[in-house]
């Protein structure tokens, strides 16, 4: 019995802040619950917050921006921080140097990266676009251009793109990519470097004695042996980007250029604190978004589960 | 292996590793500074000296020479020494000159001159991997440096960019082309945004608020959380990893399955349980929901596992008691996780933005993050004053970060072997 007292700290502040507010959460989204009211004065609604989310403009929108945020910056930060994982795990000098830098945006704070962001990518004077003015390429409006990416680059060879979902990340949005992957390369490469490291030497040693170059012992030995460390972080760098806010708080305060940065997470909190605090339709919005992160992970477990390859 | 050349001897090739890395070095400097001074016209001979770095410090010493090594060698070496005399020219105003001379950049960006340019780095990497053979490794070691080190810039340039920023005045940090030194520094800038949020005091009497109120509740709620979370989690893991007790397996699932609801479920149910208790604007509303912390209690659970059961066999014909043996055994024995776990708890709680966003309304019980985001709000184009604010709120996490490296990058490396 004695155990119970050991776990009672602890289980009174989950059960209080964490098991008891779930299940608050999904009655609250089934009520019309506004700011500060009671449970005597919200009236039950039923599904009729989930119809309202689900039908809103603005929430579509924000789904848009989200699925385009992580469909960008999911698959680049993986390549980059595995290139670079792979770059520092041959023997170079200054290894220890190089992580650090590295590795240093990451224990740094997203609003104070934000702000600097967002000096970097001022339209006036900011530093971007000293880079492509020194180039003699046209400057870019960056955080307050609604355009897609996709839709811009293809402008240039004479394809216009007019449908919001293949115009790819308003360039507003990409910037705010740019800005995460370069907070973000430094945490993966660390989790890549410690399964680089931890694969045996002696199969790149047989490998070489059979003649295989480079690109056959990174296809056929590296890959397949970093394959779990490759899905961990292919996960929860999916379900942190679904979740992403601060940095569309600090560097587009209001939403972004035609709405186009607003995220799931920025639009609960722009409905639910802000306004006119309608608590109930925020909750639905964090039920949808918890649903999604759901409905991800298992995909992800079916899709790729099978070609991930534990021990060896 | 083609190549037909005498065998170095160890410190011959340790000498010529090292004076590769500090050519890199050097040369990624002067690809910075040239790019600079002279404009993109410097590609072109940072190309060339590329490779020529690529063939001056070879693995092996080779007596035969082809003739393309002699020209390229010449070619590099004219390059370099046009290269400085530009570097030192160009500063006497003779850039026109230059951009003449050397004006294959287009500046209306054309197909056609986009393919011209591409033809010649081509070219360039023709001649490079031609001589790839007689000079193995060469090569790709002096690419690995290059993308490494103009990764690496890119990495700390925004921290330069804010660091130089924050001592620059109002006119020269809206600047544009923008100036890499400061004309002038102005270290006023710092003591300024300490006390900006002044102007944002309201209330009877006035609490003077600057950074300092901000910086003491951050610290306060960190310290006081981080503790907090490390008392129960180890207590709990304790219970889970050493005891049995009815009901373990589901309690253990129920704290599993709590890891996989993102916070912004809670959020909601949270704010408004915290409304009713009348705790919101104090500092039980910024500690109380995160004094524990599932993921904290999986970690230290998962490191107590490791920990063998002989031990607390040992300790009870000892006639230790069940806590005296956490305290006095468990704890100590699990001080790296311990740390890792308090780093995490700290930068957690000092890094949060959203929950300290809602449950303040009043200035003066703002953490620091959302005094810094209230200020960025006021701030407007202020931005030396911004990028002062943001350097001293980094710091202290920077240089936590440089005391406990070891601590950090274990934790994060452990995360990932461990799933």
């Amino acid at each position: 019995m004695e155990a119970y007292i050991y776990l009672s700290p602890a289980v009174c502040v989950l059960a209080a802040f964490w098991f008891l507010p779930v299940i608050l959460s999904i009655i609250i989204s089934f009520t019309n619950w506004k700011g500060l009211d009671t449970w005597s004065t919200v009236k039950w609604v039923g599904l009729a917050n989930y119809k309202n989310v689900l039908t809103d403009g603005e929430f579509q929108q924000s789904l848009l921006n989200t699925f385009h945020y992580v469909l960008f910056s999911v698959p680049l930060t993986m390549v980059i921080s595995l290139g670079v994982a792979m770059l520092l795990n041959t023997r170079i000098r200054g290894r220890a140097f190089f992580r650090t830098f590295y590795f240093l945006p990451f224990v740094t704070t997203w609003v104070a990266i934000s702000i600097v962001w967002r000096y970097f990518y001022h339209r006036e004077f900011g530093l971007a676009n000293h880079f492509l003015h020194t180039l003699g390429l046209p400057r870019l409006r960056w955080l307050s251009e609604p355009q897609g990416v996709i839709a811009m680059l293809l402008q240039n060879i004479g394809i216009t793109i007019k449908n919001p979902i293949l115009a790819g990340p308003s360039l507003a949005m990409f910037s705010i990519i740019l800005t995460s992957i370069w907070r973000m390369i430094g945490y993966y490469m660390i989790i890549f470097l410690a399964g680089l490291q931890n694969i045996d030497k002696s199969y790149y040693e047989a490998a070489d004695i059979d003649g295989a170059n480079a690109w056959v012992k990174f296809r056929r030995i590296t890959l397949p042996l970093l394959s779990p460390i490759t899905f961990f972080i292919l996960i929860i760098s999916m379900i942190n980007s679904f979740k992403v806010f601060v940095p569309m708080l600090i560097m587009t305060p209001n939403g972004g250029p035609d709405n186009t940065t607003s995220t799931i997470v920025f639009h609960l909190y722009e409905k639910g604190f802000q306004g006119l605090w309608l608590m109930g339709h925020a909750s639905a919005v964090a039920y949808i978004l918890c649903l999604i992160l759901v409905v991800i992970t298992l995909l992800q477990n079916t899709i790729f589960g099978r070609s991930v390859h534990y021990g060896g | 292996m083609k190549y037909t050349g005498l065998p170095l001897s160890d410190i011959q090739r340790q000498k010529y590793k090292r004076h590769n890395y500090y050519f890199n070095i050097i040369l990624f400097i002067g690809l910075f500074l040239g790019f600079h001074w002279l404009g993109p016209s410097t590609i072109v001979l940072y190309l060339l000296s590329f490779g020529i770095l690529s063939l001056k410090f070879p693995d092996q010493t080779s007596k035969k020479k082809s003739h393309l090594f002699w020209v390229l060698s010449i070619l590099g070496l004219v390059a370099n020494v046009f290269f400085i005399l530009m570097l030192y020219r160009s500063s006497l105003d003779m850039n026109r000159f230059l951009e003449f001379a050397l004006d294959w950049w287009p500046t209306p960006l054309t197909p056609v001159a986009v393919s011209k340019g591409l033809l010649f780095l081509f070219l360039i990497l023709i001649c490079l991997f031609y001589l790839k053979p007689r000079h193995p490794g060469i090569i790709a070691r002096n690419l690995k440096y290059q993308v490494l080190l103009i990764g690496g810039f890119f990495m700390i340039l925004p921290f330069y960019w804010m660091l130089i920023t924050s001592f620059k005045s109002y006119d020269e940090a809206l600047a544009f082309p923008p100036t890499w030194w400061p004309g002038r520094f102005q270290f006023s800038n710092w003591v300024e945004a300490w006390n900006a949020p002044k102007s944002n005091t309201y209330g009877d009497p006035p609490i003077p608020l600057t950074f300092t109120r901000y910086f003491s509740i951050s610290v306060s709620v960190g310290l006081v959380t981080t503790a907090g979370v490390l008392a129960t989690s180890a207590l709990a893991a304790y219970a889970f990893s050493k005891m049995n007790f009815f009901g373990k397996g589901i309690f253990f699932y129920l704290i599993i399955a709590m890891m996989m609801v993102p916070g912004q479920v809670l959020l909601i149910p949270n704010y408004l349980t915290l409304a009713r208790l009348g705790w919101l604007d104090r500092y039980a509303a910024l500690i109380v929901p995160w004094l524990a912390n599932v993921f904290t209690i999986f970690l230290m659970r998962q490191f107590f596992m490791t920990i063998p059961d002989d031990l607390w066999d040992s300790a009870q014909i000892d006639g230790a008691g069940r806590f005296r043996f956490l305290w006095q055994i468990m704890i100590p024995l699990s001080k790296p996780v311990m740390i890792t776990a308090g780093i995490f708890a700290f930068l957690g709680n000092w890094n949060s933005l959203f929950w300290p966003l809602i449950v303040t309304t009043r200035p003066e019980m703002r953490t620091l993050m959302v005094g810094l985001q209230a200020f960025n709000q006021d701030a407007g184009s202020e931005f030396h004053l911004l990028m002062a604010a943001s350097t001293f709120a980094v710091l202290p996490v920077v240089i936590m970060f440089f005391f406990l490296q070891r601590f950090f990058i274990q934790g994060i490396a452990r995360t990932g072997i461990k799933s």
